[in-house]
């Protein structure tokens, strides 16, 4: 086996590129394998990767004239919307204003192209240059076993060999499934589908529009009517002369409620006069659906490691969505560089047994991922309840409507006006409830 | 004075329309600028020929009528084209695009040295050479081209202008074919004719054009009547040609033909950009195709969501009952 | 026998894209083989099948175009030529050709392999420009190319049929991608591309290119279209009333 690579990593996506950052900056012989005609081909995303991880990949990446990125966030906003009106917790600060930058708007097949030709470059300046690849436009099929640990890969006729296996497939992580790590079927409450369009506008009516500055951007999510009753959110985010909006469904919900289109749902949703206003004019370009996890921590695979094999981003359910925010990519590159940090810990110790690579489930037990994970599962159920995509929003709307209106009529008290909304739309028993969960946020 | 020369292609013992569209054309610059327009016949019966080009307009016709000039062959048919344009000089030679212009086109910029813009949609004269306008990234958008120097080579898409009659007492120049056959290099051993109508795909004001919709037998014989009752010429996308049901000449699209007819009839094509490429110009788009999304419909100004072989047999129906006389 | 192949880079023209301030930008921003060079290449390929050879690619282009060559060479080729050029230079099919020109008349091939035409601006020049400069004998959109003693015999699609061409060697032929099917590279041809050579040359054009693109348009604009469902017969009825009465195309 003289073409066995330290390293093999299956999914050419942000987890599987920043694993494989890694593991050139750490001189590793390795292969990525990316099934897509290149990579970022397929893959969606609302997307706004959060956090300041990405400098450390690619230092100073927002100074290249050809960033792979859109803009960053400085722009913040939480929408509650009822069928006409919307209220919304705003965010807007000089402080989000620096480098590196703590949250940028991507679009996918951009950026993955861009970060993997990041990756080509550190291969280039690594000591295997000419002996770790990336490489497209292939499927891996299976995983290769020997005596229960996983030794390789097989893609089509061709095989190959590693100490160990990355595994970054993605939401749809069959060969983790392959190996037992993860049930072969995963229950409809704990995965949702996401849609979303992509939304041309001419650059300068984009930025007069959203009140942008160079490179500064808005993220805006919402909840309520954006989903019509079905569990979820809707999301909108400004690229550099496009919008990407879109909504993320439970899968559940859906079909209980008898399997409305996610695509009318997302339809109707630019429909809203709030959401409307800020499209008007512009020209739909793509439109992409993909299944999301839902973050709940009950999904997630049985471990994330096993003799010879490591499974990051959301190929191990790593995803957190809290409501003001999905993290799926800044968890997938967290989770990505850490597996590699392991397997180039594992490598000078030549142990790629379990009880080796262990070490990466105790860097992400450590990590703010699985903390967060852990700490905001009420976050996650919390969401999840009917309240908050229902009750809450029409109870916000319903009070801005009357705070906001003056009429010639005697103004009544803002406290009278909620007690209102509340009766109207939920119960003050359920809001102390909601209430009770909520402190724990 | 300066001078616009136009090649004139000969298919079937005629003047190819295209050509004419591109002589129209080059007239009503000449007649704009003070230039002379002239064109340029190769073909054994040449001579006779010339009296459609001074129909169209030409001032003199420059012509070689030797037997070998009968089919294309890029060699000879270079050569015969060198020796013209020394000969006459003109600042400008104008195409109608075609395979064998595309065949040809890139040796004869080199070897008379000149500018060249290949396939345009338009083009114009300007200070010091031609502006023209190019579709390019698969017709996706327009390029404004400018070619300058002392000669510029435009081949022209077909459709793009007018034939207008517009007779003239025209000069024939004959010139001497002096290629020398013993030189060549490559021989054409046959030619396949595709068995597949007359009616030359770029030359006709209905399109019928069949996609891999088209499944079979079956459904190519209702395409074909649907042809024969509009008196259409038959096209096809790439998926169909390789299926092996429709020959490669049928093909319109970004490799294959370009066409503009009045009407073009979309039959089970899907409307992937390299077909549409060939195809968007048309004046009237129907599209037939049992999938209501498909990228097709963006195009058609009707569009029918149905299955081709439910919709065709009625619809070849409807035709005649409105067709006077619908050729057999 | 040794077969030289023209590959060049061009932007993924499936990508959507736009003018921004009269440059085109493509959305992905990414740069592929033009689809009609990987059918040379495939061509080439087929050729060697069961005969002793070698491929030599030769490319014009900028820095990132060695990914096309990688790309090129993973499907199989064995070498490569890279003239190097700054990323902004200016050049058309004229330029190019003589650049090319001047560098493969330093090379001898049997074969010489062009795309038909660019897939980016249609083109289609190159290939008989590099033929009057090498004075080779060629044929042009080739659907099939076969080899027969000494003989090169290619199938070009012409305008009314398909011309069976014989040509001596060296001679040049620009392929359809109506040729074949590009084969996907394997692993272990993306592996082995990394160690095959790639002789980069620099080269500045020294002359301005006779033609230059002036700016970019839209498509003049089509005015929308409708789209009917129903039942066959009432379909077919509708649209043979607009044809005749609105669009008055049936006559
Ligand atoms: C509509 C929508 C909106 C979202 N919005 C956000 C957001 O705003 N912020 C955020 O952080 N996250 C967001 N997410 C979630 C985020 O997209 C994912 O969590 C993230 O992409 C996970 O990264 P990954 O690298 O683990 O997987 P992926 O990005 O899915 O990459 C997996 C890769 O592996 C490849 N692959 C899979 N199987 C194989 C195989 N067998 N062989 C070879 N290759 C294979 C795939 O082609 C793919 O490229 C959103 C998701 C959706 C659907
Ligand atoms: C460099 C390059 C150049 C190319 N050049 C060309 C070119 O010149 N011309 C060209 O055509 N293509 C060209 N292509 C190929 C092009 O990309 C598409 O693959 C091709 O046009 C698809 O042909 P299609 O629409 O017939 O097939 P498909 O895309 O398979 O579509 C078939 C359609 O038929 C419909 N259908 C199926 N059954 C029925 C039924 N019973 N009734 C009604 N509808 C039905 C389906 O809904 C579908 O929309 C080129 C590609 C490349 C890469
Ligand atoms: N820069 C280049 N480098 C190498 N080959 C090229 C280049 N430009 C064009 N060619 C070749 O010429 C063919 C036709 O190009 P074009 O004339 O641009 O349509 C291409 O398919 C290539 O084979």
């Amino acid at each position: 086996m003289e073409d066995k690579f330290d390293c093999i990593i299956v999914g050419g996506g942000i987890a599987g590129l920043s694993a494989a950052m890694v593991c050139a900056q750490n001189n590793l012989r390795f292969l990525l394998v990316e099934r897509g005609e290149f990579c970022g081909a397929k893959n969606v995303s609302g997307g706004v990767l959060w956090g300041t991880e990405l400098a450390r990949l690619v230092p100073d990446y927002w100074k290249a004239p050809d960033a792979g990125f859109e803009r960053f966030i400085r722009h913040r906003r939480l929408t509650f919307m009822d069928e006409q009106s919307a209220f919304s917790l705003d965010f807007k600060s000089d402080h989000f204003d620096q480098p590196p930058y703590a949250g940028i708007t991507v679009l996918r097949a951009k950026f993955d192209n861009w970060l993997a030709s990041k990756v080509e470059a550190a291969i280039e300046a690594s000591a295997f240059a000419d002996e770790s690849f990336l490489v497209p436009d292939v499927l891996v099929e299976e995983l290769l076993l020997e005596s229960g640990a996983v030794v390789g890969i097989r893609a089509g006729e061709e095989t190959f060999y590693a100490d160990c296996v990355i595994l970054a497939e993605g939401v749809n992580n069959l060969l983790t499934r392959q190996i037992g790590l993860q049930p072969e079927y995963v229950p409809a409450d704990y995965v949702a589908v996401g849609v979303k369009e992509v939304i041309r506008f001419d650059q300068k009516v984009l930025e007069d529009r959203f009140q942008l500055q160079d490179r500064s951007g808005l993220s805006n999510e919402f909840v309520g009517f954006a989903s019509q009753g079905v569990e979820g959110g809707g999301f909108l985010y400004t690229n550099l002369d496009t919008v990407s909006v879109g909504l993320v469904l439970g899968m559940k919900d859906l079909r209980e409620k008898g399997g409305p289109k996610p695509y009318d749902l997302l339809d109707t949703f630019k429909r809203h006069p709030a959401v409307a206003d800020m499209l008007r004019g512009g020209e739909s370009l793509e439109y992409a659906a993909h299944v999301v996890s839902t973050g709940d921590i009950r999904a997630l695979p049985k471990e994330v490691y096993a003799d010879g094999v490591l499974v990051t981003g959301e190929a191990a359910g790593l995803l957190l969505n809290s409501g003001k925010a999905i993290q799926g990519m800044d968890y997938a590159m967290h989770s990505g560089i850490l597996a590699a940090e392991a397997v180039a810990a594992a490598k000078q110790d030549e142990d790629f047994s379990a009880a080796s690579l262990k070490r990466y489930r105790d860097a992400l037990d450590a990590s703010y991922l699985m903390q967060d994970m852990r700490g905001f599962q009420d976050a996650v159920h919390l969401l999840h309840s009917p309240a908050m995509f229902q009750a809450v929003p029409n109870l916000f709307c319903d009070f801005g409507r009357q705070f906001f209106t003056i009429d010639n009529a005697p103004t009544r008290k803002a406290s009278a006006m909620l007690k209102d909304s509340i009766r109207k739309h939920s119960s003050f028993l359920e809001m102390m409830k909601l209430g009770f969960k909520a402190r724990k946020l | 004075m300066s001078k616009i020369l136009t090649y004139l292609a000969v298919q079937d013992g005629k003047i190819k329309r295209a050509s004419l569209e591109v002589l129209s054309h080059c007239r009503a610059l000449a007649q704009e600028h003070g230039w002379t327009v002239e064109s340029v016949l190769l073909h054994p019966d040449a001579r006779s020929l010339a009296t459609t080009a001074q129909q169209y307009g030409a001032e003199t016709v420059y012509y070689m009528d030797h037997p070998q000039l009968q089919a294309h062959l890029n060699a000879p048919f270079l050569a015969a084209l060198h020796a013209v344009i020394t000969h006459a000089n003109p600042h400008v030679v104008a195409f109608a695009s075609s395979e064998a212009v595309k065949d040809m086109l890139g040796a004869l910029a080199v070897r008379t040295q000149a500018a060249v813009l290949s396939d345009v949609a338009s083009f114009h004269i300007i200070a010091g050479g031609v502006e023209a306008k190019r579709p390019v990234m698969a017709s996706k958008l327009i390029a404004r081209t400018q070619a300058q120097g002392a000669r510029v080579l435009v081949s022209v898409r077909a459709g793009a202008y007018t034939a207008e009659e517009a007779p003239t007492e025209a000069a024939l120049v004959p010139l001497p074919f002096t290629f020398d056959v013993d030189t060549l290099k490559q021989q054409v051993r046959e030619v396949v004719q595709d068995a597949l109508g007359t009616l030359d795909l770029s030359e006709t004001q209905v399109v019928v054009a069949a996609g891999r919709g088209v499944k079979d037998e079956a459904g190519k014989a209702l395409v074909t009547q649907l042809a024969d009752t509009l008196g259409a010429a038959i096209g096809a996308s790439r998926a169909v040609v390789e299926s092996g049901l429709f020959p490669a000449s049928a093909q319109v699209g970004q490799t294959g033909k370009v066409v503009s007819p009045d009407l073009y009839i979309a039959v089970g094509i899907s409307g992937a950009i390299q077909h549409v490429a060939g195809m968007q110009n048309s004046r009237v788009i129907v599209a037939i195709n049992k999938d209501g999304d498909a990228p097709i419909f963006n195009y058609a100004t009707y569009g029918l969501v149905g299955d081709l072989y439910a919709v065709l047999p009625p619809l070849i129906n409807e035709i005649k009952q409105v067709l006077p006389t619908t050729p057999e | 026998m040794k077969i030289a192949v023209c590959i060049k880079q061009v932007p993924d023209i499936t990508a959507p894209l736009h003018i921004q301030n009269g440059a085109l930008v493509f959305d992905t921003n990414r740069m592929v083989l033009n689809a009609y060079d990987a059918s040379a290449v495939e061509a080439a390929l087929v050729l060697l099948e069961n005969r002793e050879g070698s491929i030599h690619l030769f490319l014009l282009g900028p820095d990132r175009a060695k990914e096309t060559i990688r790309k090129a060479l993973a499907m199989g080729a064995h070498e490569a030529t890279h003239l190097l050029v700054p990323d902004d230079a200016a050049l058309d099919a004229y330029l190019s050709a003589s650049l090319l020109a001047e560098q493969l008349k330093q090379h001898t091939f049997d074969i010489l392999l062009c795309g038909k035409q660019s897939q980016d601006t249609d083109a289609g020049l190159t290939g008989t420009m590099l033929a009057e400069h090498l004075a080779l004998p060629y044929a042009t959109n080739a659907v099939g190319l076969t080899l027969e003693d000494d003989l090169v015999v290619a199938t070009r699609q012409g305008d009314a049929g398909q011309e069976i061409m014989a040509l001596e060697t060296p001679c040049l032929v620009t392929c359809s991608n109506d040729m074949n099917n590009p084969r996907i590279p394997s692993i272990k041809g993306i592996m082995q591309s990394k160690r095959k050579p790639v002789q980069t040359i620099s080269v500045t054009p020294d002359a301005t290119p006779s033609t230059q693109v002036m700016g970019y348009e839209p498509l003049p604009e089509r005015t929308p279209g409708v789209q009917w469902e129903g039942e066959p017969l009432e379909l077919a009825r509708r649209l043979v009333h607009h044809l005749n009465d609105e669009a008055r195309v049936l006559s």
